[in-house]
């Protein structure tokens, strides 16, 4: 009795802390996107775009069989607005026909280029170039299993100051380059980093490899997915990178400052999250160096990614990106309270233990001794279903509060019916979704403490011209 | 009176969660309602805009010539709006002879006078929309109150200053930029700083050669790149001056200027700095190469091929595989060197641009055995190379 009262008080105080921690970040997103917008009022893409003095981006574009839309993705890639822009693609040992669909559009022809391993890769095989696309760069190289090496290999190609790490089935809008270079354009001295918002593709009317028109899915897995995404995005991510502390840049888009990339040895090849390992150990690096640093969040560059259509995919995806944030946590554990590593090591770092990794674990625990104190008479049955109908109320006031923010930044669902089905949704997202969801968790938690690292595959339903048909 | 946690404590659990419960669903509500308000005050607001916009604009000739006077549009804050910002679009897109009506308009309205008073006296976010709608109107009574944005204390305001300044496209404009900087007295970014000087400087590049005299270390940098961008042939010996700095980005950047400048002393110079010590001066010099009409720079470029660098070898193979007349001789040239590096990103280039079959097709029809031989030489050496590559990156790629 005495346990599941202790155990009770423990997790009343998890719970408001953690719903304090995200109105708080909620509250500092909101007045951070306002800011922004102001900004971005006064800022003229063309000048940037025309500008001898804007810096050259990299596009990293790693493809393992990607054969059914790689040319459309290079295509749209070159097709980017940004003056002076390199692509280089890196096909990581596909079995399909990638590389030929490529060298059959674009003529590509060996290049007898001197490839410096500075960040050691699997061998590559070959490198091509264009004659039709000076831009394009192909790299041909043996498969390592893991998405990071193909990275590795695309920054040790890289000839610009900035990479740029963009999925091959990913569509990033035709502005979002120069949108995201806002954010180290406005101090490049410390900006080494900076994360675009990746959102979600299914529905979406696509034509030449470019968003048409911005619709919700069909499907109420997709829907929840898209408010998850709003609010990973616009709320945490935006929160934390206001304070310096933000934790992970996403893969599918983000651009980084290529010699820091090299000297902290690039992405860790076989790490399940790369994209959060990457950003971990850039904030150990330049606190450790005593560097002054920014690593930002801009909320309007948008990579267009497609998320999973069915339980299954959805399932492994989620045990995935929870396998992911342990294999980045465990490694960097010595940062945990350290001084030198100031509020990374203080606040968000403790912050992804118990809020992020362990949350699962918690929720888990929660409801058993909940239920079980309720059983027992040590919680009044009344007291329970408030402190749930609270929960449930709070979680859903965030999840809309994330809904207002992307009416405040690009407002890209313009349809009355769409927001009022994604406000609809919000009521949904945390019954029982977000039950699923643990359960999920959990399994990625047992499977990495069994030693299982693998990706396992997601079932796509591939960019269509049309989502209705 | 009662202190908050004792009327907390008072509430007791249940009434604390209600409370919060009930805090939630209003959060919940007003959120709902802000979303729904907010649309519906943009939509009519939008409406409503692009209506005044087709009203505006049907009579925009009489506008601007003052047939409609101001005090019509001028005191309603959405037509004043709408008239300020086509005007500037117009300031921004119009040749120097559709200027001055604009302007003039501007001025009478009594627009560019609001937008200075904004610009002095309003604070954050207000101010630098000011700042920089200021610099829009490209009017030399606007440069006073952009230079006082210099001297914020706010770094967003002092780079929309520079900003600002920049979009003046006006000489003047440059100088209290360059004073600051100069004396070390303007902390802002340096892309915000280069691109103000280059927009204020194109007409006039000789200005930053003055100030380049007095300039030292990164400012002094960061002026040559400037002048790197706006050289033209009349800066003549400056640009050689800075060629032969003791900074090593003065000279790339002297090389870079040189591209822009074909004249006389252009290849003497570039023949320098590409045998300079730094190779990013010696790749700038070779991409100057490039750009200038003139065989001599055959000789050059085919040092360049043999450079330590491969950045700059790579260049130089780039800039030598496109001088499509010369390109047997230059092949001839490049076997001779004896360097299978060069060699290497010689071909690679001419593959790249389509040239290797032509160059083929050339010699297999001049039946000339020595030349054939040539070839063969070179496929030879070629495939010694790709292994020599091979080696070179199992190598560097160590556990592999």
């Amino acid at each position: 009795m005495r346990f599941l009262a202790i155990s009770n008080a423990i997790l009343f105080i998890y719970y408001v802390f953690s719903n304090v921690i995200y109105l708080g970040l909620l509250i500092v997103a909101i007045s951070r996107n306002v800011r922004h917008h102001h900004r971005l009022g006064n800022f003229r893409f063309e000048l940037i775009k025309a500008s001898p003095f804007t810096p050259p981006i990299t596009l990293i574009v790693p493809a393992h069989n990607e054969e059914r839309s790689i040319v459309s993705s290079v295509g749209a890639l070159l097709g980017l607005d940004y003056p002076a822009l390199e692509v280089i693609v890196v096909n990581d040992g596909s079995s399909d026909a990638t590389v030929d669909k490529l060298q059959k559009a674009y003529d590509l022809r060996t290049a007898r280029i001197l490839y410096i391993a500075d960040i050691a890769t699997a061998p590559v095989r070959a490198i091509y170039r264009s004659p039709l696309e000076p831009r394009l760069f192909v790299l041909d190289k043996q498969g390592a299993g893991c998405k990071a090496d193909a990275i590795n290999a695309g920054i040790n190609a890289a000839t610009s100051p900035y990479v740029c790490v963009v999925d091959a089935d990913s569509i990033l809008e035709r502005e979002s380059l120069v949108r995201i270079m806002v954010g180290v354009l406005s101090d490049p001295d410390r900006v080494v980093a900076v994360g675009g918002i990746v959102r979600v593709l299914n529905g979406s009317r696509i034509v030449n490899n470019q968003i048409e028109q911005v619709r919700l899915p069909k499907r109420p897995i997709e829907v929840l997915q898209v408010i998850e995404y709003l609010r990973a995005f616009l709320v945490g991510r935006e929160g934390w990178a206001t304070f310096n502390m933000l934790p992970i840049i996403s893969g599918a888009f983000g651009i980084f400052r290529r010699d820091l990339v090299k000297q902290v040895g690039g992405f860790r090849t076989h790490a399940v999250g790369e994209d959060l390992d990457l950003v971990i150990r850039m904030h150990r690096h330049l606190l450790e160096e005593h560097l002054p640093y920014h690593i930002n969040f801009i909320p309007d560059p948008t990579c267009w990614t497609e998320v999973p259509t069915d339980l299954k995919s959805l399932a492994r995806q989620r045990a995935r990106w929870h396998k992911g944030l342990i294999d980045a946590l465990w490694p960097n554990r010595d940062m945990l309270f350290r001084a030198r590593y100031g509020r990374v090591g203080w606040l968000v770092l403790p912050y992804m233990w118990i809020f992020e990794f362990l949350a699962p674990v918690i929720e888990l625990v929660g409801y058993i001794t909940i239920v079980l104190a309720m059983v027992l008479g040590v919680l009044s049955r009344a007291f329970f279903m408030q402190f749930l109908l609270f929960g449930y109320a709070f979680a859903t006031l965030i999840s809309i509060g994330s809904v207002l923010l992307e009416e405040m930044t690009v407002r890209r669902y313009s349809d009355w019916r769409e927001v009022a089905r994604l406000l609809l949704y919000c009521l949904f997202e945390h019954f029982p979704y977000r039950q699923m969801t643990m359960v999920w968790r959990l399994q990625g938690l047992w499977q990495y403490l069994r030693g299982d690292l693998q990706w396992g595959a997601m079932k796509r339903v591939g960019i269509s011209a049309d989502p209705s048909g | 009176m009662e202190s908050v946690f004792s009327a907390i404590e008072k509430l007791g659990p249940a009434g604390l969660v209600l409370r919060a419960i009930l805090g939630s669903l209003l959060g919940i509500f007003l959120l709902v309602g802000f979303i729904v308000l907010r649309r519906w005050y943009r939509a009519r607001y939008f409406r409503r805009r692009s209506e005044r916009t087709v009203a505006l604009r049907a009579r925009w000739d009489e506008i601007v010539s003052g047939k409609i006077p101001p005090t019509d549009w001028r005191f309603d804050p959405l037509d004043c709006d709408i008239v300020e910002s086509i005007l500037l679009d117009n300031i921004e897109m119009s040749a120097p002879d559709g200027l001055p009506p604009l302007l003039n308009c501007l001025r009478v309205s009594g627009l560019l006078d609001m937008l200075i008073y904004e610009a002095r006296t309003a604070h954050s976010w207000k101010q630098r929309t000011a700042l920089l709608a200021l610099g829009r109107t490209r009017a030399r009574e606007a440069i006073p109150a952009l230079v006082a944005g210099l001297d914020s204390r706010s770094a967003e305001t002092r780079i929309a200053a520079i900003r600002a300044l920049g979009r003046t496209a006006i000489t003047e404009a440059a100088i209290p930029i360059l004073d600051r900087i100069v004396d070390g007295q303007l902390d802002a970014p340096e892309r915000s700083v280069k691109n103000s000087l280059a927009n204020c400087c194109r007409s006039n590049p000789e200005i930053l050669v003055r100030y380049l005299e007095q300039a030292r270390g990164p400012v002094r940098e960061l002026l040559a790149r400037v002048l790197a961008e706006l050289a033209s042939p009349g800066l003549g010996e400056e640009l050689l001056v800075l060629a032969a700095d003791a900074l090593p980005e003065v000279r790339a950047s002297a090389a870079r200027a040189l591209g822009n400048t074909n004249t006389s002393y252009t290849l003497p110079a570039l023949h320098s700095l590409a045998n300079d010590p730094e190779w990013f001066v010696r790749l700038r010099a070779v991409v100057a190469l490039g750009e200038i009409e003139n065989v001599g720079k055959i000789r050059i470029l085919l040092r360049s091929l043999c450079d330590a660098n491969r950045h700059v070898r790579q260049r130089a193979a780039w800039v030598l595989a496109r001088m499509e007349p010369q390109l047997e001789q230059i092949l001839d040239d490049v076997v001779a060197t004896n360097d299978d590096y060069a060699l290497q990103s010689f071909i690679s280039e001419l593959e790249r641009s389509g040239a290797i079959e032509n160059i083929a097709g050339l010699i297999a029809g001049s039946g000339e055995g020595s030349v054939q031989t040539t070839l063969r030489e070179v496929v030879e050496r070629a495939k010694k190379s790709v292994e020599l590559s091979g080696k070179a990156v199992a190598v560097a790629a160590g556990a592999h």
